[in-house]
Protein backbone atom coordinates (compact mmCIF):
# COMPACT_ATOMS: atom_id res chain seq x y z
CA UNK A 1 0.00 0.00 0.00
CA UNK A 2 1.62 3.57 -1.07
CA UNK A 3 2.44 5.46 2.21
CA UNK A 4 2.03 9.05 0.47
CA UNK A 5 -0.81 9.55 -2.48
CA UNK A 6 1.24 11.21 -5.33
CA UNK A 7 0.12 14.40 -6.77
CA UNK A 8 -2.43 14.85 -9.60
CA UNK A 9 -0.88 14.76 -13.27
CA UNK A 10 -1.51 14.12 -16.65
CA UNK A 11 1.69 12.63 -17.22
CA UNK A 12 1.81 8.83 -18.38
CA UNK A 13 5.68 8.75 -17.26
CA UNK A 14 5.41 6.21 -14.60
CA UNK A 15 7.99 8.28 -12.41
CA UNK A 16 6.27 11.71 -12.89
CA UNK A 17 3.22 10.00 -11.81
CA UNK A 18 4.73 8.55 -8.63
CA UNK A 19 5.10 11.02 -4.81
CA UNK A 20 8.72 11.80 -6.25
CA UNK A 21 6.58 14.45 -7.80
CA UNK A 22 5.70 16.27 -5.00
CA UNK A 23 9.02 17.47 -5.06
CA UNK A 24 9.44 18.71 -8.77
CA UNK A 25 12.51 20.10 -8.64
CA UNK A 26 14.34 17.66 -6.65
CA UNK A 27 12.91 15.17 -9.38
CA UNK A 28 13.58 17.41 -12.52
CA UNK A 29 17.28 17.14 -11.04
CA UNK A 30 17.11 13.67 -10.30
CA UNK A 31 15.57 12.82 -13.88
CA UNK A 32 18.63 15.19 -15.41
CA UNK A 33 20.99 13.09 -13.39
CA UNK A 34 19.71 9.96 -14.60
CA UNK A 35 19.62 10.69 -17.87
CA UNK A 36 22.97 11.81 -18.19
CA UNK A 37 24.34 8.73 -16.79
CA UNK A 38 22.35 6.15 -19.01
CA UNK A 39 22.66 8.07 -22.10
CA UNK A 40 25.24 9.93 -21.70
CA UNK A 41 27.92 7.65 -20.72
CA UNK A 42 30.88 6.07 -21.18
CA UNK A 43 29.88 2.55 -19.85
CA UNK A 44 27.99 0.05 -22.12
CA UNK A 45 23.84 -0.30 -21.36
CA UNK A 46 23.82 -4.37 -20.40
CA UNK A 47 26.51 -3.67 -18.03
CA UNK A 48 24.53 -0.93 -16.41
CA UNK A 49 21.48 -2.92 -16.29
CA UNK A 50 23.04 -5.64 -14.96
CA UNK A 51 23.97 -4.04 -11.92
CA UNK A 52 20.93 -2.47 -11.83
CA UNK A 53 18.68 -5.46 -12.01
CA UNK A 54 20.83 -7.39 -9.47
CA UNK A 55 20.43 -4.47 -7.37
CA UNK A 56 16.28 -4.44 -7.43
CA UNK A 57 16.83 -8.17 -6.57
CA UNK A 58 18.57 -7.93 -3.41
CA UNK A 59 17.04 -5.09 -2.59
CA UNK A 60 13.33 -6.66 -3.23
CA UNK A 61 12.45 -3.69 -5.29
CA UNK A 62 9.51 -5.19 -7.50
CA UNK A 63 9.08 -1.89 -9.42
CA UNK A 64 12.76 -2.42 -10.25
CA UNK A 65 12.45 -6.19 -11.08
CA UNK A 66 9.60 -5.55 -13.75
CA UNK A 67 10.92 -2.95 -15.74
CA UNK A 68 13.91 -3.17 -18.61
CA UNK A 69 15.40 -0.27 -20.27
CA UNK A 70 15.17 -0.58 -24.80
CA UNK A 71 18.39 0.25 -24.73
CA UNK A 72 20.32 -2.31 -22.71
CA UNK A 73 17.80 -5.14 -24.27
CA UNK A 74 17.96 -3.59 -27.80
CA UNK A 75 22.42 -4.13 -27.33
CA UNK A 76 22.11 -7.75 -26.12
CA UNK A 77 20.60 -7.91 -22.70
CA UNK A 78 18.42 -10.88 -23.44
CA UNK A 79 15.35 -12.21 -20.69
CA UNK A 80 18.15 -15.21 -20.47
CA UNK A 81 21.07 -13.16 -19.67
CA UNK A 82 18.71 -11.31 -17.25
CA UNK A 83 17.85 -14.97 -15.93
CA UNK A 84 21.42 -15.29 -14.61
CA UNK A 85 21.33 -12.43 -12.69
CA UNK A 86 20.10 -15.02 -9.65
CA UNK A 87 22.02 -16.12 -6.96
CA UNK A 88 24.53 -18.44 -8.14
CA UNK A 89 25.86 -16.56 -10.76
CA UNK A 90 29.28 -17.23 -10.49
CA UNK A 91 28.66 -20.85 -11.31
CA UNK A 92 26.93 -20.02 -14.38
CA UNK A 93 27.04 -19.05 -17.67
CA UNK A 94 28.18 -15.12 -17.37
CA UNK A 95 30.98 -14.15 -18.72
CA UNK A 96 34.12 -13.26 -16.19
CA UNK A 97 33.61 -9.57 -17.18
CA UNK A 98 30.01 -9.96 -16.37
CA UNK A 99 30.36 -11.43 -13.10
CA UNK A 100 32.99 -9.21 -12.01
CA UNK A 101 29.91 -6.52 -12.44
CA UNK A 102 27.74 -8.61 -10.63
CA UNK A 103 30.27 -9.16 -7.60
CA UNK A 104 31.02 -5.58 -7.48
CA UNK A 105 27.07 -4.94 -6.95
CA UNK A 106 27.17 -7.35 -4.03
CA UNK A 107 29.55 -5.59 -2.21
CA UNK A 108 27.84 -2.15 -2.65
CA UNK A 109 24.87 -3.51 -1.35
CA UNK A 110 26.21 -5.56 1.37
CA UNK A 111 29.86 -4.78 1.95
CA UNK A 112 30.87 -1.63 0.59
CA UNK A 113 33.90 -0.83 3.00
CA UNK A 114 35.08 -3.59 1.85
CA UNK A 115 36.39 -4.56 -1.37
CA UNK A 116 38.88 -7.41 -1.53
CA UNK A 117 41.66 -6.98 -3.73
CA UNK A 118 41.01 -9.65 -6.33
CA UNK A 119 37.42 -7.69 -7.05
CA UNK A 120 39.40 -4.65 -7.63
CA UNK A 121 41.57 -6.63 -10.21
CA UNK A 122 38.92 -8.20 -11.67
CA UNK A 123 37.00 -4.85 -12.00
CA UNK A 124 40.87 -3.24 -13.42
CA UNK A 125 41.17 -5.94 -15.87
CA UNK A 126 37.76 -5.23 -17.59
CA UNK A 127 36.97 -1.14 -17.00
CA UNK A 128 38.76 1.83 -17.04
CA UNK A 129 38.28 3.96 -14.09
CA UNK A 130 35.91 6.26 -15.75
CA UNK A 131 33.75 3.25 -16.36
CA UNK A 132 34.12 2.05 -12.63
CA UNK A 133 33.31 5.53 -11.77
CA UNK A 134 30.27 5.57 -13.66
CA UNK A 135 29.27 2.18 -12.56
CA UNK A 136 29.51 3.11 -8.62
CA UNK A 137 27.44 6.46 -9.19
CA UNK A 138 24.84 4.29 -11.21
CA UNK A 139 24.72 1.77 -8.27
CA UNK A 140 24.01 4.59 -5.84
CA UNK A 141 21.39 5.84 -7.70
CA UNK A 142 19.95 2.36 -8.62
CA UNK A 143 19.98 1.48 -5.03
CA UNK A 144 18.55 4.62 -3.96
CA UNK A 145 15.51 4.40 -6.25
CA UNK A 146 14.57 1.36 -5.09
CA UNK A 147 14.89 1.68 -1.55
CA UNK A 148 12.96 4.65 -2.10
CA UNK A 149 10.20 2.88 -4.01
CA UNK A 150 10.40 0.67 -1.25
CA UNK A 151 10.60 2.81 1.60
CA UNK A 152 7.02 4.51 0.37
CA UNK A 153 4.89 1.44 -0.05
CA UNK A 154 5.10 -1.22 -2.27
CA UNK A 155 3.61 -1.96 -5.70
CA UNK A 156 1.85 -5.23 -6.07
CA UNK A 157 3.12 -8.37 -5.41
CA UNK A 158 4.08 -9.27 -8.91
CA UNK A 159 3.90 -6.90 -12.06
CA UNK A 160 4.43 -8.17 -15.87
CA UNK A 161 7.85 -7.29 -17.20
CA UNK A 162 8.02 -3.63 -18.80
CA UNK A 163 10.25 -2.47 -21.55
CA UNK A 164 10.47 1.69 -20.43
CA UNK A 165 12.70 4.05 -22.64
CA UNK A 166 16.56 4.66 -21.96
CA UNK A 167 16.42 7.42 -19.41
CA UNK A 168 17.71 10.50 -20.92
CA UNK A 169 17.80 13.94 -19.76
CA UNK B 1 28.92 28.80 17.49
CA UNK B 2 32.06 27.51 17.31
CA UNK B 3 34.43 27.31 14.06
CA UNK B 4 35.27 23.57 13.56
CA UNK B 5 37.70 24.39 11.11
CA UNK B 6 40.97 23.53 12.27
CA UNK B 7 39.39 21.85 15.81
CA UNK B 8 39.73 18.63 16.98
CA UNK B 9 36.74 17.15 16.72
CA UNK B 10 36.60 13.54 18.40
CA UNK B 11 35.48 10.64 15.04
CA UNK B 12 32.52 9.33 15.59
CA UNK B 13 31.72 5.92 15.97
CA UNK B 14 28.60 3.83 14.91
CA UNK B 15 26.59 2.60 17.96
CA UNK B 16 25.17 -0.33 18.70
CA UNK B 17 22.35 -0.47 15.91
CA UNK B 18 25.33 -0.46 13.27
CA UNK B 19 23.74 -2.53 9.88
CA UNK B 20 27.02 -2.20 8.24
CA UNK B 21 30.58 -3.04 8.85
CA UNK B 22 33.24 -0.57 9.29
CA UNK B 23 35.63 0.17 6.60
CA UNK B 24 38.71 -1.72 7.13
CA UNK B 25 42.50 -0.47 6.51
CA UNK B 26 43.29 -0.36 2.75
CA UNK B 27 45.05 1.67 -0.28
CA UNK B 28 43.62 5.31 -0.54
CA UNK B 29 42.65 4.87 -3.65
CA UNK B 30 42.66 1.96 -6.56
CA UNK B 31 41.72 3.63 -9.51
CA UNK B 32 44.75 3.81 -12.07
CA UNK B 33 43.54 7.46 -12.73
CA UNK B 34 42.69 10.77 -11.16
CA UNK B 35 40.52 14.11 -12.11
CA UNK B 36 42.35 17.06 -11.60
CA UNK B 37 41.16 18.95 -8.42
CA UNK B 38 42.25 19.18 -4.60
CA UNK B 39 38.82 17.63 -2.61
CA UNK B 40 39.46 14.11 -2.53
CA UNK B 41 35.98 13.66 -4.34
CA UNK B 42 36.84 15.80 -7.26
CA UNK B 43 39.76 13.66 -8.05
CA UNK B 44 37.28 10.48 -8.21
CA UNK B 45 34.20 11.29 -9.00
CA UNK B 46 35.89 14.46 -11.42
CA UNK B 47 36.48 11.19 -13.90
CA UNK B 48 32.90 11.36 -15.21
CA UNK B 49 32.85 15.53 -15.35
CA UNK B 50 29.24 15.17 -16.25
CA UNK B 51 27.79 13.18 -14.28
CA UNK B 52 29.57 14.69 -11.13
CA UNK B 53 28.04 18.26 -12.51
CA UNK B 54 24.47 16.27 -12.55
CA UNK B 55 24.89 15.21 -8.95
CA UNK B 56 26.33 18.33 -7.68
CA UNK B 57 23.28 20.01 -8.93
CA UNK B 58 20.91 17.73 -7.56
CA UNK B 59 22.17 16.94 -3.72
CA UNK B 60 22.74 20.73 -3.62
CA UNK B 61 19.16 21.02 -3.58
CA UNK B 62 18.71 19.76 0.01
CA UNK B 63 20.77 22.40 1.73
CA UNK B 64 19.63 25.82 -1.02
CA UNK B 65 16.17 25.19 -0.84
CA UNK B 66 15.54 24.56 2.60
CA UNK B 67 13.84 21.20 1.70
CA UNK B 68 13.85 19.85 5.16
CA UNK B 69 15.25 21.59 8.33
CA UNK B 70 19.07 21.74 8.17
CA UNK B 71 19.85 20.07 11.55
CA UNK B 72 17.33 17.08 10.81
CA UNK B 73 19.15 16.86 7.22
CA UNK B 74 22.37 16.78 9.28
CA UNK B 75 21.57 14.32 12.11
CA UNK B 76 20.29 11.93 9.06
CA UNK B 77 23.60 12.65 6.86
CA UNK B 78 25.68 11.99 9.71
CA UNK B 79 23.73 9.06 11.14
CA UNK B 80 24.12 7.16 7.59
CA UNK B 81 27.45 7.93 7.95
CA UNK B 82 27.94 6.43 11.27
CA UNK B 83 26.30 3.17 10.24
CA UNK B 84 28.72 2.64 7.29
CA UNK B 85 31.79 3.73 8.91
CA UNK B 86 32.64 6.64 6.04
CA UNK B 87 34.95 8.95 7.73
CA UNK B 88 34.86 10.79 4.54
CA UNK B 89 31.37 11.65 5.45
CA UNK B 90 31.80 11.98 9.13
CA UNK B 91 34.53 14.62 8.83
CA UNK B 92 32.16 17.34 7.22
CA UNK B 93 29.69 19.66 8.64
CA UNK B 94 26.92 22.03 6.84
CA UNK B 95 27.36 25.41 8.09
CA UNK B 96 23.69 25.60 8.13
CA UNK B 97 22.63 23.06 10.23
CA UNK B 98 25.73 24.67 12.88
CA UNK B 99 24.10 27.80 11.83
CA UNK B 100 20.62 26.49 13.27
CA UNK B 101 22.23 25.21 17.35
CA UNK B 102 23.27 21.46 15.85
CA UNK B 103 26.57 20.77 18.21
CA UNK B 104 28.88 18.00 18.33
CA UNK B 105 27.52 17.04 21.70
CA UNK B 106 24.39 15.94 19.90
CA UNK B 107 26.29 14.61 16.85
CA UNK B 108 27.83 12.18 19.16
CA UNK B 109 24.94 11.04 21.04
CA UNK B 110 23.39 10.19 17.72
CA UNK B 111 23.80 6.03 18.41
CA UNK B 112 21.90 6.52 21.36
CA UNK B 113 18.60 9.06 19.60
CA UNK B 114 16.11 6.68 20.27
CA UNK B 115 16.24 6.93 24.23
CA UNK B 116 18.42 10.48 24.63
CA UNK B 117 16.19 13.79 25.09
CA UNK B 118 18.41 15.78 23.45
CA UNK B 119 16.55 14.49 20.19
CA UNK B 120 13.11 15.21 19.54
CA UNK B 121 10.24 13.26 18.33
CA UNK B 122 10.36 13.91 14.69
CA UNK B 123 14.16 13.81 15.21
CA UNK B 124 14.01 10.53 16.88
CA UNK B 125 11.22 9.05 14.03
CA UNK B 126 13.45 9.87 11.05
CA UNK B 127 16.85 8.76 12.37
CA UNK B 128 14.93 5.50 13.18
CA UNK B 129 13.08 5.64 9.60
CA UNK B 130 17.00 6.51 7.97
CA UNK B 131 18.50 3.30 10.19
CA UNK B 132 15.96 0.90 8.55
CA UNK B 133 16.28 2.72 5.49
CA UNK B 134 19.82 1.48 4.84
CA UNK B 135 20.07 -1.82 6.72
CA UNK B 136 16.53 -3.00 4.99
CA UNK B 137 13.98 -0.53 3.65
CA UNK B 138 11.56 -3.44 3.40
CA UNK B 139 11.94 -3.70 7.67
CA UNK B 140 10.35 -0.47 7.92
CA UNK B 141 6.58 -0.80 9.02
CA UNK B 142 3.62 1.79 8.35
CA UNK B 143 3.77 2.72 11.91
CA UNK B 144 7.67 3.73 11.21
CA UNK B 145 6.60 5.41 8.16
CA UNK B 146 3.30 7.23 9.35
CA UNK B 147 5.35 8.87 12.22
CA UNK B 148 7.61 10.64 9.69
CA UNK B 149 4.97 11.28 6.98
CA UNK B 150 2.26 12.71 9.33
CA UNK B 151 4.89 15.30 10.63
CA UNK B 152 6.56 15.97 7.66
CA UNK B 153 3.60 15.71 5.22
CA UNK B 154 4.08 14.38 1.56
CA UNK B 155 6.83 16.78 0.33
CA UNK B 156 8.86 16.52 2.99
CA UNK B 157 8.64 12.90 3.10
CA UNK B 158 9.60 12.78 0.18
CA UNK B 159 12.63 14.99 0.58
CA UNK B 160 13.74 12.86 3.39
CA UNK B 161 13.39 9.97 1.47
CA UNK B 162 15.64 10.91 -1.54
CA UNK B 163 18.31 12.48 1.02
CA UNK B 164 18.30 9.69 2.16
CA UNK B 165 19.05 7.81 -0.72
CA UNK B 166 21.72 10.45 -1.52
CA UNK B 167 23.70 10.01 1.81
CA UNK B 168 23.20 6.02 1.53
CA UNK B 169 24.19 5.62 -1.64
CA UNK B 170 27.23 8.03 -1.91
CA UNK B 171 28.82 7.13 1.17
CA UNK B 172 28.50 3.74 -0.19
CA UNK B 173 30.26 5.10 -3.15
CA UNK B 174 33.04 6.79 -1.49
CA UNK B 175 33.62 3.55 0.43
CA UNK B 176 33.93 1.61 -2.47
CA UNK B 177 36.34 3.68 -4.74
CA UNK B 178 38.24 4.57 -1.44
CA UNK B 179 37.45 8.25 -1.28
CA UNK B 180 39.78 10.09 1.41
CA UNK B 181 38.10 12.91 3.59
CA UNK B 182 38.06 16.33 2.62
CA UNK B 183 41.34 16.79 5.39
CA UNK B 184 42.81 13.96 6.98
CA UNK B 185 42.81 15.42 10.35
CA UNK B 186 40.21 18.10 10.39
CA UNK B 187 36.32 18.35 10.79
CA UNK B 188 35.73 20.40 7.82
CA UNK B 189 32.47 22.98 7.27
CA UNK B 190 31.23 23.43 3.82
CA UNK B 191 28.48 26.66 3.35
CA UNK B 192 26.82 23.94 1.10
CA UNK B 193 27.74 20.72 -0.97
CA UNK B 194 28.22 22.75 -3.74
CA UNK B 195 30.73 24.91 -2.43
CA UNK B 196 34.64 24.00 -1.97
CA UNK B 197 36.03 23.20 1.78
CA UNK B 198 36.76 26.02 3.97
Amino acid sequence: MPRIRPPKTDSTDPVERSALAHQPALLAAFTRLYGTLWSHGVLDLPTKEMARLRNARITDCRFCRSVRFAGARDEGLSEALVDEIRDGYEDGPLSSRQKAVLRYTDAFLKTPGDVDASLREAMLEHFSGEEIVELTAGLALFMGFSKIAVSLGQVPESMPVTVMPTPDR
Amino acid sequence: MPDLVGDAVPRQTAGDADAIPPRSGGPVTWLPVAAPGVDPLDRVFGLRPNLYEDFRRWSALFWEEGLLDPTLLELCRLRVAQLHGCESELRVRHRSALAAGLTEEKIAALPRASSDPAFSELERACLAFAELFVADPNAITDEDARRVTEPLGPEGTVALVQALALFDGFARFRLMLGVDPPSPDRVVVLDDPGAAPD
